[in-house]
């Protein structure tokens, strides 16, 4: 990984690097290395060891969360905030129980998380550059700051916004409440163990506990596990559930709105004092899980990894259920296991198999074939047409044509491919979209402003975007050609270039440009608009090889080229410096957070001599480009007065809205995740 | 900055909070890219998937030779060269229709069906060709099982009623073309879970989780408007399900 300081020194004016020690050390815990093989935790708390084991699964759910390139691992890290602990326990962890990994609550409650971070790490950063006063250096620092991981996301959060702004999303338990336990219990090793530490009780009376959160109907399935660490006497230990307004001096099952299962004598009470036989007795070491089946409403233990059947049914709808445990002698212990780490019984099993019988009644749902065809093809003729895909559409109509022509069916509807006006809209749009696609933000600017000249004007957001989007393709092909100049160590161009260049290598014209960044020549035959913008890849990839003006002529001159190539390294360099300054100059009095945090994190990458082999690499990856496409591309439409979106997406947008509709009170919307069992 | 904005605000009379809930779903364009590619390639429209991996510039999924034979078998079903489609299948991987007589039998039976359409709409009528193959190629394998016999024996029966314009809606449902297309998508499933790929587009599960969603969600009487429209203008009125023509 080669790290250079002198471009960021010459964009930002200051020395950065000798700010990044201290700054990386004040914010300590927020830097984790962005490859999850090799974190390194700066924390040197003994209490967090048990981490080491949550990062995997932090990975497994961040990959299921987008295929945008690598997701962070940093949330796996500190500062969790509740209510109550926010003194003595600051870095409680945040971990996703293995059984709710790639779950869409799980994905929800990961994303506050997320935001709860860069909350935190925007009020540290603004505190401690104040105490600082590093006159000019806040942005520069901040260059180092921050994780890769981090950056990565940006994007993709932009591109799907949590609307957190709706009603907050349930936690899980994480922790035995030490404001809500009967007061003889003592709470230890950051609210896992529960032990009674209390006198002799008289014959009813038990010392209970109850979890920080209630279990999330949204979960679908809830399963927590406690071990007996010791039983004291007589094992009397009841494991289950309450409600949050249950007395906590008598042991869970006893009283109303609450339920359990008994150590002393494997019976399972709810509501009153009388037990039914259930299980077998437990005591130390024996390993106590209980779930809730929020869609079925039914409640059932396990012991030691064996599943003990149903307990109780008909759970009230509308109670929140806390887990609970109680005890009655002294010397009794229990340690509870929330999902922080591997479950006794394969609880991942039984809601696997939750979700497929969800599938298979979803798969049910089939309509007569040939309606459902019907209605594909209308939505992806639609479809396409919509988004300006209009060689596509084409293709696709004539394809269905012939298909209901070999089967002379009367009655499918052909989708009747419109041409005329539209197509005009069409054309462009799908230009300005390749072009942004190809990384040629420049002809992108000069398509929109030539045809819907208001477009930027009225959408800032998408304009700034471009900007940057810019400046990013600038880098990208600095680094390329820098590495050309560097020899043959690195060589291979980009992988997913190899499809953008396809597109045109049909168009052997290529034409060199130097001036295009300033001003847009609209006498220019559109089409050959690929020529040498700033940052365009506009290659092949055997030109990218050896410089620009690829060809057998390219080759010939190779050795001219390398001294040509350092030339223009130099220049190009050169001019995305100065592009970056414009940039700068012209959004730096916009006070937009979202806007400075952009341009913080865009110019990050000038550090770097090549940025393709650092750890900002995600924000060069040419998937970027997608999401400003589709937003100019949307808004491009909403000015031709049609709907932003097309059928396809709407009914992608109902569908996650019936969803969470049928999630809310842990209904079978909990054991779907439309992106992720869907849409992947 | 001066703005010309284009009103596109159509007057709603009050929205439905669902509506609302609705809007705030984001998609992710990529999202939807990666259905419609999966729906292309695997349900076979090959140039389609093309153009549309040059347009949307992502990568077109590795796919195996079976494209195109895939779409010639497609094809030959449709037009109820049923010899020529079970000659392809077999020659792709003869497994396939070994190991799945249900679909085997689905196959030849469409072929009976055709050469019964063929024989009661000639002129010489002579139904010679339809009881051989019938007694050499469908009798044996229906022997072994109830449910062919059963199909077998409405197939023959339109021996009776064709060529006829009034027939009994299981006779209707033989002639239609919806059975040769269901057949061939049939096809098309076990050749590609023969593959180890997913036999099944996303789209239609998408698309019937859509409706599964919105039935759920009656049914526990969750506050939704009385019909949720996609807006698909081609939609007709048969789909059954609450949603109707909106125009956009």
């Amino acid at each position: 990984m080669s790290r250079r300081t002198s471009y960021a020194q010459v964009a930002s004016g200051t020395g950065a690097n000798s700010h990044t020690n201290s700054v990386s050390a004040r914010l300590g815990g927020f830097h984790h290395s962005s490859n999850s093989g090799a974190h390194s935790h700066t924390i040197p708390d003994p209490r967090l060891s048990f981490r080491t084991y949550d990062d995997p699964q932090h990975n497994a759910m961040s990959s299921s969360l987008g295929r945008g390139g690598p997701l962070p691992s940093y949330m796996s890290g500190s500062g969790y905030f509740k209510d109550y602990s926010v003194h003595d326990d600051p870095v409680s962890s945040f971990f996703v129980p293995s059984y709710l990994r790639g779950s869409k609550h799980a994905e929800k409650l990961q994303e506050v998380h997320r935001a709860r971070m860069a909350a935190q790490q925007q009020y540290r950063s603004t505190h401690s550059s104040n105490a600082d006063s590093l006159s000019t250096s806040s942005s520069s620092a901040n260059l180092f700051r921050m994780p890769s991981s981090h950056r990565g996301l940006t994007h993709e959060v932009v591109e799907r916004a949590p609307a957190l702004t709706e009603e907050p999303i349930a936690p899980w338990p994480t922790r035995w409440n030490e404001t809500d336990k009967f007061h003889q219990m003592e709470v230890e090793e950051n609210g896992r163990l529960c032990k009674y530490s209390g006198s002799q009780k008289s014959h009813d009376e038990a010392a209970s506990i109850r979890s920080d959160y209630s279990m999330p109907r949204q979960c679908g399935i809830y399963y927590y596990e406690v071990t007996v660490i010791s039983k004291g006497k007589d094992g009397m230990i009841g494991v289950g559930f309450s409600g949050p307004k249950v007395s906590l001096t008598r042991i869970p099952g006893w009283e109303p709105d609450s339920y359990a299962y008994h150590g002393d004598d494997g019976q399972c009470f709810s509501n009153t004092t009388s037990g039914k036989s259930y299980g077998p007795k437990f005591g130390t070491l024996d390993v106590i899980g209980c779930g809730i089946n929020f869609r079925t409403n039914t409640a059932f233990f396990t012991k030691n990894g064996h599943y003990l059947d149903v307990a109780f049914r008909d759970l009230k709808p509308n109670v929140n259920y806390y887990p609970t445990v109680g005890m009655k002698k002294q010397g009794e212990m229990l340690r509870a296991n929330f999902g922080q780490e591997p479950f006794a019984f394969d609880i991942d099993k039984m809601v696997q198999n939750e979700k497929a019988t969800i599938q298979a009644e979803i798969n049910r749902f089939k309509d007569v074939a040939s309606i459902e065809t019907d209605l594909i093809h209308g939505l992806i003729g639609q479809y396409l047409a919509h988004d300006g895909y209009v060689e596509s559409a084409r293709a696709f109509a004539e394809e269905v044509d012939a298909e209901s022509k070999a089967l002379a069916n009367e009655s499918s509807p052909t989708i009747n491919y419109t041409g005329t006006e539209d197509d005009v809209h069409a054309i462009n749009r799908q230009k300005i979209r390749a072009a942004i696609l190809e990384g040629d933000i420049d002809k992108a600017l000069k398509h929109t402003n030539l045809h819907y000249a208001n477009v930027l004007r009225d959408n800032e957001n998408i304009y700034f975007k471009l900007r940057c989007r810019k400046f990013i393709e600038m880098i990208r092909k600095c680094s390329e050609l820098r590495s050309q100049c560097h020899g043959a160590s690195d060589r291979t161009p980009p992988s997913k270039r190899s499809t953008t260049t396809a597109v045109h290598t049909s168009n052997s014209t290529a034409k060199r440009n130097s001036t295009a960044t300033e001003e847009y020549d609209f006498e220019m035959e559109l089409d050959e608009q690929l020529g040498v913008h700033n940052g365009a890849p506009w290659e092949t990839p055997a030109k990218g090889e050896n410089g620009q003006d690829g060809g057998a002529e390219g080759k010939e001159n190779q050795t001219d080229e390398a001294d040509d190539t350092e030339a223009q390294v130099r220049d190009m360099t050169d001019r995305m410096i100065q592009y970056g300054q414009e940039l700068r100059a012209e959004f730096a009095n916009d006070q937009r957070r979202e806007v400075q945090k952009a341009l913080e994190d865009t110019f990050a990458l000038i550090a770097y001599e090549d940025a393709r082999e650092s750890t900002l690499a995600p924000l060069l990856d040419t998937a970027g480009r997608v999401p400003v496409a589709e937003e100019l591309n949307s808004a491009i439409l909403v000015s031709l007065g049609k709907s932003s979106s097309a059928v396809l997406e709407r009914l992608v947008q109902q569908t996650e809205a019936l969803v969470n509709e049928l999630t809310e009170q842990g209904g079978p919307g909990a054991f779907v995740n439309v992106r992720k069992d869907f849409l992947q | 900055m001066s703005s010309s904005t284009v009103s596109v605000s159509v007057p709603t009379p009050t929205q439905h909070s669902f509506q609302r809930k609705v809007d705030e779903i984001k998609v992710s364009k990529s999202d939807i890219n990666f259905v419609v590619m999966d729906y292309l390639v695997n349900e076979g429209y090959p140039r389609a998937a093309e153009n549309f991996a040059k347009e949307a510039n992502i990568k077109l999924p590795f796919e195996e030779e079976s494209i195109q034979t895939r779409v010639e078998i497609r094809g030959a079903i449709h037009a109820g060269d049923i010899d020529t489609a079970i000659n392809k299948i077999n020659d792709l991987n003869p497994q396939i229709l070994d190991t799945d007589p249900a679909l085997h039998f689905a196959l030849l039976r469409v072929q009976l069906i055709e050469l019964i359409r063929n024989c009661t709409s000639s002129s010489t009528g002579d139904i010679t060709p339809v009881l051989n193959f019938a007694s050499s190629q469908l009798a044996p394998r229906a022997a072994t099982n109830p449910e062919f016999l059963k199909d077998l024996e409405l197939a023959m029966t339109l021996l009776i009623f064709l060529p006829s314009d009034t027939l009994a809606p299981e006779l209707e449902e033989l002639i239609k073309p919806t059975l040769r297309r269901e057949v061939a998508s049939k096809v098309s499933e076990a050749i590609l879970t023969s593959m180890g790929t997913r036999g099944e587009a996303r789209m239609r599960q998408l698309v019937r989780l859509r409706q599964w969603a919105e039935r759920k969600a009656r049914l526990a009487e969750k506050d939704l408007p009385p019909s949720l429209p996609i807006g698909l203008q081609s939609e007709d009125a048969t789909n059954g399900n609450s949603e109707d023509i909106m125009v956009q």
